[in-house]
């Protein structure tokens, strides 16, 4: 039995491995999480077949890591485990970390090798979020900027003006006061750093210093403290806005339920938007016209943006190099993006792409927001993670009234520092 | 008076059976409401829809299906991974523990007792120390995210040598002193003999290896980091994340779909999971 | 010694397997304790013991100890105090007690990520099943106000058990309750049962009282069992890292950032392997003694069983 046992295991651990089995394998990080069987997954699907098609004997393997934190924290422990996969869709927003540890390959030479690819199809600024002096670790695929949702049907029954450039804190506040009734909430508040840290930017503040090398000073000065204030009036004071606990009671999206009027996200939230749920009425409890896109509420005059953005990157040590070139070629393409983003995931890299669709008012606003955008810290500042649990602990605390909001950011920034001097 | 006390027994354990219980009723209940409902209340936990006025039971059993195949991820890999992980490990545990625990309790060699006390420490090692140096052994032995960083390092366990060695010495000695002035081998009489008679303790062994590997998750997560080296725990996680943590139907179908085929194996087995307890508390 | 090339063979596969992954293991992480080894990076300086001072003089280590304590002083009294209860009850000679038994042995066996899951659900402010259990007790309430005059408050519904600072670690100490429930419970059965009749017997016609039964022989007669059940638990208080991971991340404001978690994250995620490695040598310390205790005692138990 030992003998049959042990052939057996043979057998089981050489063929069954479902990493051989004659065909190439190309895996592709996403941070995508299990879906639902939604237009946006059946479209991403597709467009793999496709690829898989135009490739015979080629398998694609997207691996998603959803969740916040994780997907860097997983791809890095593979990196460290040689196991990584071929291609890594980049984000903005933690690109530093990955490029910082040089576990990424350069594209330029792919790039300058093949007359068929055009790095000038692509917004330049997109471009430059992954560029190190001539290196550029990733090609651009979609990005969107952070802007404020609202509901114009909730502004027309509240007799509240749209959102309009230049507003300021006061105004959105105004607005949201307006819009909250029983069963709905003016704005809908996520303790989500990405989100939240405009905040701060449009209150003139801003979480490290301009170098990136440290927080005390920033993250905890006065104008931080005046964002973070801020925000814990609109949940706790004037309470037009959920608290954390009433958000995780209801288990829906407040906005794309029809339950809040105004929400801060990403062009994403479109794919939640477009499949609201129905009501007891059968319609569907947002419907996709009344969705608004403004830009953030500003004290400083000029209102600023974060831009996060999604890129296609190839593992250093890839094994099917030409092949992971010509998806990312694939991916990139006029006519993929174009049905790609016709999803509502984002606004695509590709000039073309982004001017066809910009006939819709919506995407033109968002298209109107990219001068106005920064790039996140997490490209350019390695240790970044950190700064985004830190910095969500302390609104948790500020939130909920636990601390106030100098001693809360005090405390984050001092732990910042701390972590950053340990690199 | 006597029967006042059972009648009270009875209440108590079914209150505390409800107790249990309920958070599995719930459960179920909530994986059958139509995926991205609101969380429902307690009065309409059990889904139902109108039909002429009248509230009919409406369960939404495709969210099931929508799990196991349109969820983008392959849970059937990760359902055969875990099968064929929990299947070598527990196979090669049987095997390598009865060896050793033979060997500690029916042959006599030099150092058999250092060797037992040796087994006996290292139950006391802790799962954090050793995370990090067995990772690093396995990667330089280049099997992580492979079948083998899941299975080997399973395949051995100091806690079923003592418990099986403890079962061992339970068994006549006569019995194998006999067969071997018949001139048996060693192993006719460890494979013929012992085996057999130790059924009970190698059935608990079995139980209790498989569902310590069925239901790990720390080291798989750390071990495995493609999508499709994941177990059903590590696979099935990533629920959690998705959707925004706001589909809550979807979220317990998937909970079910991992939680049922290890509860019918514990249904099934579960005197040995009790005589195992007993035994390894040397009782 | 004829027999002795036969024993090693037999020894050998398990041997083998404890030396790789539980002897060398334990070396390779004291080496790697004196080095600065991020995984990540290509130089590994040695550094002696800078990463045991680090350790000992690091708030957020010694905040998730405390953490890991305060879980393992809640978690595990309380967990055998119930395990106990309910084994005195499922031991009684009555029907359908190996059905009681099933049931309370389910939590245990059940996936960590299912459970933890289910109870991000159940802990819900307002909307879980703890929330909506509360407020059909605050109908009950209202309803006795009413009828009899009295104003009794009602209790609050909208407790965000997981996401509150004050209540997260308790709640996943209440869980652990739950889900630690069935061994616990079958171990103190097997010890309840070894328990020789006869003695209550006796008792009962000295006229004791059940209450003076339980004192007087069941708790003294349990002792072992309690030791082993309270040494496992503690250690196993110690290790708690899937309902973590899974349900708050060492949220809200680190409060359930216990020990086994940090060092995962110092570990994983922020990839200071000899940090880490240092600061779980710092960890073994207790859990060792602990260890020890247990198996002295455990020797003492086992010369009875002793070969020839």
């Amino acid at each position: 039995m030992a003998a049959a046992l042990g052939f057996w295991l043979n057998l089981g651990l050489g063929c069954v491995n479902p990493k051989t089995g004659g065909k190439t394998i190309l895996r592709v990080a996403t941070w995508g999480g299990a879906g639902d069987d939604s237009e946006f997954v059946k479209t991403v699907r597709r467009l793999r077949q496709e690829f898989e098609k135009q490739n015979p004997g080629v398998e694609v393997r997207e691996e998603g890591i959803p969740g916040p934190g994780e997907y860097v924290k997983k791809l890095l422990q593979s990196f460290v485990a040689g196991t990584e996969p071929d291609i890594i869709t980049l984000d903005a927003s933690s690109a530093a970390v990955f490029i910082d540890n040089d576990v990424l390959l350069d594209l330029a030479p792919l790039i300058a090798a093949d007359s068929e690819f055009n790095l000038n199809d692509f917004y330049e600024n997109v471009v430059d979020i992954a560029r190190r002096g001539s290196r550029l670790y990733a090609i651009p695929g979609d990005f969107t900027p952070i802007v404020m949702y609202y509901n114009k049907r909730m502004f027309d029954d509240a007799g509240v003006p749209y959102p309009k450039a230049g507003w300021t804190f006061e105004d959105f506040a105004n607005a949201a006061k307006r819009l909250t009734k029983p069963g709905q909430f003016g704005f809908k508040f996520v303790n989500w750093m990405p989100g939240w840290i405009t905040w701060m930017w449009n209150e003139g503040g801003d979480v490290l210093s301009p170098n990136g090398d440290r927080a005390a000073g920033f993250l905890d000065s006065e104008r931080c403290q005046r964002a973070a204030e801020f925000l814990r009036s609109l949940v706790s004071v004037w309470k037009v806005a959920p608290s954390l606990s009433q958000s995780a009671a209801a288990g829906v999206d407040l906005f794309a339920n029809g339950q809040a009027a105004m929400e801060v996200s990403g062009h994403w939230a479109m794919i939640g938007y477009k499949n609201s749920p129905k009501g007891p009425d059968g319609r569907p409890l947002l419907r996709i016209e009344d969705v608004g896109v403004a830009p953030l509420p500003s004290n400083i005059g000029k209102s600023v943006t974060v831009m996060y953005e999604a890129g296609f990157a190839i593992g250093k040590n890839c094994k099917h190099r030409e092949l992971a070139w010509k998806y990312i070629k694939f991916m990139t393409s006029h006519r993929v993006q174009s049905e790609y983003n016709a999803t509502g995931i984002a606004v695509c890299a590709r000039k073309d792409v982004s001017q066809e669709r910009a006939a819709d008012e919506r995407e033109r606003m968002f298209l109107a927001l990219i001068p106005t955008a920064r790039a996140p810290w997490g490209a350019k500042v390695e240790g970044y993670e950190t700064v985004e649990r830190a910095g969500e602990t302390a609104m948790n605390a500020i939130i909920t009234g636990s601390k106030s909001a100098a001693d809360a950011l005090a405390e984050a920034a001092r732990k910042i520092d701390k972590d950053f001097s340990r690199r | 008076m006597k029967l006042f006390r059972a009648l009270g027994s009875y209440l108590l354990l079914s209150a505390l059976a409800a107790f249990l219980a309920a958070p599995f009723v719930w459960m179920l209940l909530v994986s059958l409401h139509p995926s991205k409902a609101p969380i429902p209340t307690i009065e309409r936990v059990v889904p139902t829809r109108f039909e002429e006025g009248h509230k009919v039971f409406d369960p939404h059993f495709e969210n099931y299906k929508t799990v196991l195949f349109d969820s983008g991820l392959p849970v059937p890999i990760f359902l055969l991974n875990t099968v064929f992980v929990t299947a070598c490990t527990v196979c090669l545990v049987l095997l390598f523990t009865s060896m050793a625990a033979y060997g500690l309790t029916r042959l006599r060699f030099a150092g058999r007792e250092t060797f037992f006390r040796m087994f006996w420490l290292s139950m006391m090692f802790v799962g954090p120390v050793l995370q990090i140096p067995v990772y690093l052994i396995v990667r330089s032995l280049g099997w992580l995210d492979s079948y083998y960083a899941l299975i080997v390092p399973g395949a051995s366990s100091a806690f079923c040598v003592f418990l099986l060695r403890q079962f061992f010495i339970q068994i006549p000695f006569d019995i194998d002193e006999a067969a071997r002035l018949d001139g048996a081998s060693e192993f006719r009489i460890y494979w013929k003999l012992i085996l057999p008679l130790a059924k009970p303790a190698l059935a608990t062994v079995a139980a209790f290896t498989f569902i310590a590997t069925w239901t790990d998750f720390f080291w798989p997560l750390l071990a495995t980091n493609s999508l499709y080296m994941r177990t059903l725990e590590v696979g099935l996680s990533v629920f959690k994340n998705s959707y925004g943590g706001n589909n809550w139907p979807m979220q317990m179908a998937a909970t079910v779909i991992v939680m049922v085929p290890v509860l019918a194996v514990f249904l099934y087995a579960q005197r040995y999971f009790v005589r195992g307890i007993i035994l390894g508390s040397t009782k | 010694m004829k027999k002795s090339w036969a024993g090693y063979l037999f020894l050998a596969p398990a041997a083998l397997h404890l030396f790789v992954f539980a002897l060398l293991p334990i070396g390779y992480a004291l080496f790697l304790s004196v080095f600065k080894w991020d995984v990540l990076k290509p130089n590994k300086p040695f550094i002696g013991a800078k990463n045991y001072v680090d350790t000992l003089t690091d708030s957020a280590f010694w905040n998730a100890m405390w953490n890991s304590t305060k879980f393992a002083l809640v978690s595990v009294p309380a967990g055998l105090a119930v395990a106990l209860f309910v084994a005195v009850l499922v031991t009684q000679r009555l029907r359908g007690m190996a059905f009681f038994r099933t049931v309370f042995y389910i939590p245990a066996v059940s996936s960590g990520v299912a459970i933890s899951i289910l109870w991000i659900y159940i802990y819900l402010p307002t909307s879980g099943l703890i929330a909506s259990l509360i407020q059909m007790l605050n109908a009950g309430i209202a309803k006795a106000n009413q009828l009899l005059h009295i104003s009794l408050s009602l209790l609050p519904t909208d407790i965000d058990f997981l996401n509150d600072k004050a209540w997260a670690l308790w709640a996943l100490a209440f869980m652990s309750i739950w889900t630690g429930l069935g061994p616990r419970m079958v171990l103190f059965s097997a010890g309840l049962l070894g328990i020789p009749r006869p003695l209550y017997e006796a008792a009962e016609l000295d006229g004791a009282s059940r209450w003076q039964c339980f004192k007087q022989i069941t708790l003294p007669m349990l002792t072992p069992t309690t030791f082993f059940v309270l040494i496992t638990s503690t250690i196993g208080a110690f290790q708690l890292f899937t309902p973590v991971y899974m349900m708050t991340q060492g949220n809200p404001e680190d409060s359930t950032r216990v020990i086994g978690y940090h060092i995962y994250e110092e570990a994983w995620s922020r990839f200071h392997v000899g940090l880490a490695s240092a600061q779980s040598f710092v960890l073994m310390v207790p859990l060792f003694f602990i260890a020890l205790m247990q198996e002295r005692f455990m020797r003492r138990r086992l010369e009875g069983f002793s070969i020839q």
